[in-house]
């Protein structure tokens, strides 16, 4: 039969070690805003470059059908709009440190993530149809080279193509990056929570 | 913003491992533990201006922590994880010894106590003065040196209860 003493001892000769220091703790804090912000970047980065991809496609290549430089246009202009959302969505989480103004950054959070779900929503489906139309205006001038089938086979595999990302890869997106985003949000209520209580 | 930091990397070394200990008593995962006390000295951080020296820094410290627990749990309970206290203690023993095995057992123990009754215990094996306890637990003096007296006996119980098995 034991004693209370001999479970303090116990927990007193049980050394605790804190593997991590001041700055760690506030740096690997940040690597998880970070990683959010590399991500948009990345996507962002993506972007500008079939961006740039098409628009030399436009300026260098021979295109004699009015269909291919509507096509292009439509294009071109739905990246650049779309590049420009996604802009201005980093600006949104890059604009404070959550360690120096964590109200004004949790602010923000909460509107870069209403801004991902308009963009993975009604406008989604604004770039998927702009795609959509701009690649059919595109083939118009290309399939008078293919045979039949080859033209059907194209057609077919563009539209499989649009439907797979605008299903699965979308749903998958949408939620990997609504987890990741109401974790943080829910954390940095937390945080924020206690001292708005107490004030 | 650089007497902040150095101010802010002061606290950190006095207090954190006192706050990680309380943290790994009341969830008996070190992970969690480690998240437990990124959580309060984020919250120490951000708000290492408001504090008015009404109390000691440890105090504040404290029931920053103990909230931050109390929440944290209530949070990963809300999103259906596992309970952190059971399982994770049984398997987290690194190599046997009959001291090693108490320590565990002593763990366990206190993850079978009630969440409030959780962090009051771990404060008290930590030796904190009844007034800061009753302080950053928000109970009067009086109340707690009753439920700390019911608290060790029950945590003596479960204990002796596991040992016996």
């Amino acid at each position: 039969m034991q004693q209370f003493e001999h479970i303090q001892s116990l927990w007193h000769s049980h050394t605790v070690d804190v593997k991590i220091s001041a700055d760690e703790m506030l740096n690997q804090a940040k690597k998880e805003v970070n990683s959010i912000k590399a991500k948009s970047v990345l996507t962002i980065v993506g972007m500008a470059a079939a961006l740039f991809a098409i628009a030399i496609m436009w300026l260098f290549m021979d295109q004699n059908s009015w269909a291919t430089q509507i096509a292009l246009t439509i294009m071109i202009s739905t990246i650049a709009i779309y590049t420009f959302i996604l802009y201005s969505g980093y600006r949104l989480i890059s604009k404070n440190d959550f360690t120096i103004h964590p109200n004004d950054f949790l602010a923000q959070l909460k509107l870069y993530q209403l801004s991902r779900f308009r963009l993975y929503n009604q406008l989604f489906w604004f770039y998927a149809s702009a795609l959509t139309l701009s690649i059919i205006l595109y083939f118009f001038e290309l399939s008078a080279n293919f045979s039949l089938s080859v033209q059907i086979l194209v057609i077919a595999g563009s539209l499989a193509w649009m439907l797979f990302c605008s299903t699965i890869v979308r749903k998958a997106v949408i939620k990997r990056e609504k987890e990741r985003l109401s974790l943080l949000i829910e954390k940095f209520t937390r945080i924020s929570e206690q001292f708005e209580e107490r004030s | 913003m650089e007497q902040k930091d150095k101010l802010f990397k002061q606290i950190f070394d006095t207090n954190s491992k006192k706050i990680f200990h309380l943290c790994y008593g009341y969830t008996g995962d070190t992970d969690a533990a480690n998240d437990l006390l990124q959580e309060t000295f984020l919250k120490v951080w951000q708000n290492l201006d408001k504090f008015r020296n009404k109390s000691l820094i440890s105090t504040w410290i404290y029931r920053i922590a103990v909230n931050t627990c109390l929440t944290y749990l209530r949070s990963e309970k809300r999103q259906g994880k596992e309970e952190l206290t059971d399982n994770i203690i049984e398997n987290r023993v690194e190599e046997y010894s009959e001291k090693n095995e108490q320590i565990a057992l002593l763990y366990k123990s206190i993850s079978k106590l009630e969440e409030n009754d959780r962090l009051i215990i771990t404060m008290v094996l930590d030796e904190l003065p009844y007034h800061e306890i009753a302080d950053i637990s928000g109970i009067s003096e009086g109340n707690l040196r009753v439920k700390i007296h019911r608290i060790k006996q029950k945590l003596t119980e479960i204990y002796n209860q596991h040992a016996t098995i």
